[in-house]
């Protein structure tokens, strides 16, 4: 079988050319910004910080410290994170509901996220629940979502990718319709314009805080999804299919939404609504790799990772002394790529034939 | 191994689909099972692969109660090509083979080189090795159940059920899949539309009309005149060829 085991290493140089790829665009993206920084200065603030070698210890505290250590970093970590999450979620969705238009977004948890943050805004309870009452509320508003989307999918007999699909569209128009009744009848012009701010996306809360729970969290979970990838492709199959293969997915349905939600639940409260990276990550990887989730997930997740790092870098540096959100930026590269994809090959989409 | 349905029962709604249907096929017999649309035998077949519950009635795999067995062993000991899979997802042809190993697995163990050696080994049973490779997707519909039917075989169980698996191939494709299946070592239940096929293949027939069982034997027992009147309401005559082969000739 020489042919596999070449394939087998093409798969494993990949992986280590997106690693090298990954670590040389934290490393690069860390040099761009609006603050004149030179990259000597740093390279040696992230020495210190890393080694904590005396000769850099001028490098220790001070302006440039602060914005290269404090700002930068943190907030490349955290794109490296939304990423990850957003790519890898979108491939478990699109296995949930057995359609590769799904993405994070669809299942009606965006539409929860962003009532929550309605909720926060215009009622005002920032000061109660602390500083990111928009990205709690938020969190709390993509789980809502997504539970009632599962419980009304089950209803009447068991839930199956269809359902979703509808329920998930169901959910959807009434959160949305309740976050726009909020803001029409709040006639808060601030308001307004602090949840638009908040739906097109920013990296900019990034903070070593919240960062080490974070990260850790979205690689904890990500990792869990790459042990099921047998599992997954099962979904792809059928749930009928699954049974006489072994496995019944009624259950593992539900606890693999329950963990997708939980990524788009921390991935909106860190970072806002980003739309288009579940989607047009895991649509590129698995044209060239083909669907097996043992290759798509990890390939998914560093090429959303590096691509969510660049992407910032740009948001960062397209306009001078301003920042471009980084949903609208996305979804400006996102929308024609996805058009691309799909005009040159005929790829197959849910509903079709099944 | 022997794999019986002792009275099964089934209604959807006010609707009786099955009512008390008993089956069994055990050792290395090929069992057909024919009936005219609605008759209810997809839906046996299901009761059997566990994807529909009967209202009442057992399923047995070797005297086990099927229920009481878990999905992961119930699928060590049966297999299923159902009717023609469409998948959106693009797999690798030795991919959609492999997740015939599935039920073999534990949760976080890997395919090995034994699991890729079975794959192998199946694809090479149905004559389709040298598309391992290929995208399943871009294969033909025939070619397409041959994959199933390998993925089946990498299961390695000793009983195989079909659901009408040739339906939408021509005779050309059906002959060959049926030829692979009857060539294997395992007890095989199988659907089927056409009845010069099932003659051809079926050590023992089993009809099906209404959801029950109106007739049960060898192809040269079942398919009379009389029968295939009474069931399909249409004139037939049997003939047979120089080698003995029964066929069923219609008449308009």
């Amino acid at each position: 079988m020489k042919e596999k085991k070449i394939k087998t290493s093409v798969y494993g140089a990949v992986i280590i050319l997106l690693l090298a790829g990954l670590v040389f665009s934290i490393l690069a993206s860390i040099t761009f910004g609006n603050a004149d920084i030179s990259i000597k200065e740093v390279y040696s603030v992230i020495f210190y910080e890393l080694f904590h070698i005396d000769s850099l210890s001028a490098y220790a505290s001070g302006a440039v410290h602060d914005v290269v250590w404090l700002i930068r970093f943190p907030r490349i970590l955290l794109a490296l994170a939304v990423g990850m999450g957003l790519s890898v979620c979108g491939v478990v969705m699109q296995a949930l509901v057995k359609n590769p238009l799904a993405d994070p977004y669809v299942l009606g948890v965006s539409s929860g996220a962003y009532l929550g943050a309605a909720l926060a805004i215009v009622l005002g309870i920032d000061s109660f629940l602390g500083d990111n009452a928009v990205g709690v509320l938020a969190f709390a508003g993509a789980l809502l979502a997504s539970f009632s989307v599962l419980g009304i999918s089950s209803i009447g007999g068991r839930s199956n990718a269809g359902k979703l699909i509808l329920a998930g569209m169901a959910i959807s128009s009434v959160c949305s319709a309740f976050a726009n009744f909020l803001i029409y009848m709040a006639q808060d012009k601030n308001a307004t314009s602090e949840i638009t701010f908040w739906s097109m996306g920013s990296l900019a809360s990034a903070e070593w805080d919240n960062i080490a729970v974070f990260l850790p969290l979205m690689l904890l979970i990500c990792a869990i999804f790459w042990t099921q990838s047998r599992s997954l492709n099962l979904m792809l199959l059928g749930d009928d299919t699954a049974i006489t293969l072994g496995t019944d997915l009624r259950r593992t349905r539900i606890v693999y939404m329950t963990l997708a939600a939980l990524l788009v639940g921390f991935a909106v409260c860190a970072a806002g609504m980003i739309g288009f990276v579940g989607l047009i990550i895991p649509h590129a990887v698995r044209m060239i790799f083909g669907t097996e989730h043992r290759r798509l997930i990890p390939l998914s997740a560093l090429v959303g990772a590096i691509f969510l790092i660049w992407a910032d870098v740009a948001c960062r540096v397209i306009l001078p002394n301003a920042e471009l959100p980084i949903g609208i930026l996305v979804s400006l590269i996102g929308a024609p790529c996805f058009i691309y994809l799909m005009a040159r090959k005929s790829y197959g989409f849910g509903g079709e034939q099944s | 191994m022997k794999v019986s349905a002792e009275n099964i029962h089934l209604s959807y709604g006010a609707r009786e689909i099955l009512k008390g249907v008993s089956i069994e096929s055990s050792g290395h017999s090929f069992v057909g099972l024919i009936g005219p649309n609605g008759s209810g035998k997809s839906t046996l077949l299901k009761c059997i692969y566990r994807i529909l519950k009967p209202d009442a009635g057992q399923v047995f795999l070797d005297d086990q109660e099927l229920l009481s067995m878990s999905v992961r062993s119930s699928a060590r000991k049966m297999a299923v090509v159902a009717q023609h899979n469409y998948y959106n997802f693009d797999f690798r042809v030795r991919e959609v083979v492999l997740m015939g190993r599935a039920p073999h697995k534990k949760a976080l163990e890997r395919d090995n080189a034994e699991d890729y050696r079975i794959a192998d080994e199946a694809l090479k049973t149905v004559g389709m090795l040298e598309f391992a490779d290929r995208s399943f997707s871009t294969l033909s519909g025939g070619e397409q159940q041959r994959v199933i039917l390998a993925r089946a075989l990498a299961q390695q169980t000793p009983c195989l059920i079909l659901d009408e698996p040739t339906n939408h191939l021509d005779v050309t494709h059906q002959l060959q899949l049926l030829k692979i299946v009857k060539n294997l070592d395992v007890t095989v239940i199988s659907a089927f539309h056409d009845l010069n096929i099932a003659a051809m293949f079926c050590d023992r027939i089993y009809v099906l009309q209404k959801g029950e069982i109106v007739g049960c034997g060898t192809p040269e027992e079942v398919l009379t005149p009389e029968l295939i009147r009474k069931i399909y309401n249409v004139e037939a005559e049997i003939a047979h060829d120089s080698s003995g082969q029964l066929h069923v000739l219609f008449r308009a």
